[in-house]
């Protein structure tokens, strides 16, 4: 299984890359919006995580693009604030927010990955 | 008789004889001279005989026989000469008679000249000369006097027959020399004969009549009033013989002299208008004043008159005033009633407001609603136009003649004068002597002339003082419903007056305010205050501007004080502008906060990525290391993590206190809250020239936490601005549909491309450089928590339309 990890702090790249990878999971990381759409073609990972502040585009419109591409691929919304009452369309399948016990966010990626 | 005997007589003939004569021969010597020649000569008689007689006379004595007698050789005739010499430098005139003496053959053989003094006769002869000159001058002086006199002077005989007639005669009674001359008295009226005999009588004996004022009859029956002198003619014996009559027209004279009296009268009278009139300020009365002592008998006197005034804007002339009477039984009373004789001026004042000319009139109401358009060609407009009186004689020969003034006035002849003031028409006096039908005269034209521009003055000044008595109740007006408080103030301190603000404000009726000290009326002080600006002013005589927060009244306020000088100026004190800026003020602070509340949540999202993002890495490499560490070093990595969890708690706790912050509630009216949101934006929308059209329904209530409300419609209306860049329309309007209050914001912006319409109340959703994205979302967030909606139209390059509905019924609920 491979995980498509959006954000462009590094250390938190690198925290879930090992966290990840300790899973078992393979983890592909984007620093911004362009990459990210770039790996979620090449790559084609089977989930993704994805922070809504990125330097270039926002990660609702991301959400949206990758949606239209793949709609079935389930996307985890993983942001430093919880905006979840503010969208008119919420698309993603699951909104977390970052914290730095990453139990809540690893069991959200394998109920997912299981349901399908 | 013998020879010697006649010779004898001869010699004493000779001798004696007064004149001096002298006998020459052809060469002018002197053959014989009598003694009488000695006169001429003052030589004796022995020193000429001889002589040559050129050298004896002629150029002594003037004289010259021998040129006398040089004419009797050459013709052999007698030769009379008058030849006048000077003697002792005494003229004297000679006369000379030279004779012929012829020899017995018949030849001339001598010449005798008797010389004669004839001085005292030609001396008389001038002199009657002289007397016949000046009697032939005097003569023609006094027939050219006579005839070219202005009088008439007529003779007549004894019994009336007319016997000569000059030039005045025929100008004045209108007969010829021919008509008159053997005519009996044909100019005496035949009402008159008698009295004219008595007067004939009283001449003929010899008595000299002067002046006698009587009336004469011209030839074409008019009788004329003139002044008589009627002295007798005598002849050279003393005998009357006929009567000389020097006759004066003074029909005019009297007409002058009665114009005279008339004028001075009407001078007089209008003189005592005019100072009523400058007295009169007000228009309408004096307008009527005007009229009255046009139609007034001894007045302009005449019958009917109206005022039309000149209605620059509609371009007319419109009846202002109309002063006649409506039956000739009425004009009869108006004539009796309106004499200025003997009244007062409050008398006239009366007749004009009670009396038959009063306002309101028949003729009054007809005359104003005469309205004549300034296109139309009539003498009305044509007086305006061309700025000249006009008199109208008969209204049927004149084409231009105004019908309406014919059909509803019934006028037959009329005049008409403009009156200007500084080279512009402001409008038209009227008259006519409709009941009279009294001829108007140059001479009435002229003086209605007179009195045009006397009365044009009048009005105008009447007109400049409504104008500043509207002005003054304007001000008044203003002073009154102005809302900031104004009052004036004496350099004592002493409130003199104030318009109802002020005792709104202090919750004191007006006359409890009025005298008193300000400072113990505005701020409970009991001498002045050294803040205050009216105080400033006293002592610098300069206007102030300050904000005063007072805390007497409660409140803050802007006040300015401006210095007040009299005529002479002098410092009298000062008008005292006072705006309570309490409201504002408040309005001003909830905005801050209004402001920091926004800042806030923005600061708050901001702070979460800040701050969370290092604790998420810090908290979850620690985790990491506890899982690979023993020991000691494994139990610091657990505090490290646990501390990051307890952070990550207390930043959860703010955050989640920022986003569900509580709503305080009140009942307020939606308009309100909009106009606030507007003025805040007011300045920003003058600076880029939008303008805003509101449209704001009848109140209702509301029940929400106006701050939060008017930070969700201040982040749509800031967007609407922006949006529109420089110039552009934002209508805002309110109303109430489907039980919801409902805010309606629309601009003429660029508008939102379709595709982002959905995501515009998306957290970082932003089209523009600067913004968090925040502010729709925000807006969004405070409308759902009112369980309000809000909807959005837009299309592209046209702008936006958004909609926020806040229920109404959530009142009773929320209660």
């Amino acid at each position: 299984m491979k995980i498509l990890v959006v954000d462009d702090d590094l250390h938190i790249q690198r925290l879930y890359k090992e966290e990840f990878e300790e899973e078992g999971y393979e983890v592909v990381i984007a620093s911004n919006g362009k990459e990210a759409i770039e790996l979620f073609d090449s790559e084609v990972p089977d989930i993704v995580t994805l922070d809504i502040l990125l330097p270039d585009v926002d990660g609702i419109r991301l959400l949206r693009q990758m949606k239209e591409k793949r709609p079935k691929v389930p996307i985890i919304m993983s942001t430093a604030y919880d905006y979840r009452d503010d969208f008119a369309v919420w698309a993603s399948e699951a909104y977390i927010v970052k914290s730095s016990d990453l139990d809540e966010l690893k069991a959200t990626i394998k109920k997912m990955l299981t349901k399908e | 008789m013998d020879i010697a005997y006649k010779q004898k007589i001869a010699e004493i003939i000779f001798e004696n004889i007064r004149d001096g004569i002298i006998m020459l021969d052809r060469n002018s010597k002197i053959l014989a001279v009598n003694s009488a020649i000695e006169k001429w000569t003052e030589k004796p008689v022995s020193d000429l005989i001889d002589k040559d007689c050129t050298d004896v006379f002629h150029d002594i004595t003037g004289i010259c026989p021998h040129c006398a007698a040089k004419v009797t050789f050459e013709t052999g005739e007698v030769n009379i000469v008058m030849q006048k010499g000077n003697h002792k430098d005494i003229a004297y005139y000679a006369e000379l008679s030279a004779y012929p003496i012829k020899g017995d053959t018949g030849e001339l053989t001598g010449c005798v000249v008797f010389i004669q003094d004839v001085t005292e006769r030609m001396l008389c002869h001038e002199e009657i000369l002289g007397l016949y000159t000046e009697v032939t001058q005097t003569k023609e002086y006094l027939e050219g006097f006579i005839e070219n006199s202005a009088d008439a002077i007529i003779t007549s005989d004894q019994d009336g027959i007319i016997t000569s007639w000059n030039k005045g005669a025929e100008r004045i009674y209108g007969f010829t020399k021919e008509d008159a001359i053997g005519k009996f008295l044909p100019f005496v009226p035949d009402f008159l004969i008698d009295p004219e005999y008595e007067m004939a009588h009283r001449v003929i004996d010899g008595e000299v009549l002067k002046e006698i004022e009587t009336m004469r009859k011209m030839k074409d029956g008019t009788i004329i009033t003139v002044s008589l002198t009627l002295s007798p003619i005598k002849d050279a014996a003393g005998k009357v013989i006929g009567i000389s009559c020097i006759s004066r027209d003074i029909s005019k004279k009297k007409r002058v002299e009665k114009e005279l009296i008339r004028r001075n009268q009407e001078l007089s009278r209008l003189f005592f208008i005019s100072s009523a009139m400058r007295g009169t300020l007000e228009l309408d009365r004096l307008l009527r004043m005007v009229l009255t002592a046009v139609t007034m008998g001894d007045g302009l006197g005449f019958n009917r008159a109206i005022l039309f005034l000149f209605d620059e804007k509609e371009k007319i002339l419109k009846g202002a005033v109309g002063v006649g009477p409506a039956s000739p039984e009425e004009a009869w009373q108006i004539w009796e009633r309106l004499s200025l004789e003997k009244k007062t001026l409050s008398d006239i004042m009366r007749d004009i407001e009670i009396g038959p000319l009063r306002k309101d009139s028949f003729f009054d109401r007809l005359s104003r609603g005469m309205e004549i358009p300034l296109s139309e060609e009539t003498i009305l407009t044509k007086t305006a136009k061309e700025k000249k009186p006009f008199n109208i004689q008969d209204v049927k020969k004149e084409p231009l003649s105004d019908t309406v003034l014919i059909q509803q006035l019934g006028t037959h002849a009329y005049a008409v004068s403009p009156l200007i003031s500084r080279d512009k028409v402001i409008g038209v006096l009227w008259v006519d002597n409709h009941f009279n039908r009294r001829h108007i005269t140059d001479e009435d034209m002229r003086f209605l002339s007179g009195f045009s521009n006397h009365i044009t003055t009048a009005i105008e000044s009447a007109r400049l003082f409504e104008q500043v008595a509207l002005a003054e109740q304007e001000l008044e007006n203003i002073f009154e419903s102005i809302s900031d408080m104004v009052c004036f103030i004496t350099k004592d301190y002493v409130i003199k007056s104030i318009n109802k603000a002020v005792s709104k404000r202090l919750g004191k009726p007006h006359d409890e305010i009025i005298g008193k000290k300000c400072y113990e009326v505005f701020h409970g002080m009991s001498s002045p205050w050294t803040k205050c600006p009216h105080h400033e002013t006293v002592e610098t005589k300069k206007a102030y501007v300050e904000e005063v927060e007072d805390h007497y009244l409660g409140g803050t306020f802007i006040t300015s004080s401006s210095p007040i000088f009299g005529t002479t100026g002098e410092f009298i004190g000062t008008v005292h502008v006072i705006r309570d800026i309490t409201e504002l003020k408040n309005l001003q602070e909830r905005l801050i906060m209004t402001e920091r509340m926004a800042a806030l949540g923005e600061v708050a999202a901001r702070v979460a990525h800040e701050i969370r993002n290092p604790l998420v890495s810090v908290g979850g490499f620690a985790r990491r290391l506890e899982k690979k560490l023993d020991g000691n070093l494994k139990e610091y990595a657990d505090i490290i993590a646990r501390e990051v969890e307890r952070l990550e708690g207390i930043l959860n706790e703010i955050l989640g206190f920022v986003k569900e912050t509580r709503f305080v509630k009140e009942i307020v009216n939606p308009n309100r809250l909009i106009e606030e949101v507007i003025s805040l934006i007011k300045s920003e929308v003058d600076e880029r020239g939008i303008v805003i059209v509101k449209e704001i329904e009848e109140p209702t209530e509301i029940y929400v936490d106006p701050n939060r409300i008017k930070e969700a419609l201040l982040n749509i209306l800031s967007n609407a601005v922006q949006a529109m860049g420089n110039n552009g329309t934002l209508f805002v309007k309110t109303y109430v549909k489907d039980n919801a209050a409902v805010f309606e914001i629309k601009d003429t912006g660029m508008g939102i491309a379709g595709e982002d319409l959905p995501f515009i109340f998306d957290p970082f959703f932003t089209t523009k450089k600067t913004g968090t994205g925040l502010g729709l979302t925000i807006t969004h967030r405070i409308i759902e928590g009112h369980k309000g909606s809000i909807e959005v139209e837009s299309k592209p390059g046209a702008g936006s339309i958004f909609r926020v509905f806040i229920p109404l019924n959530n009142i009773m609920d929320e209660k």
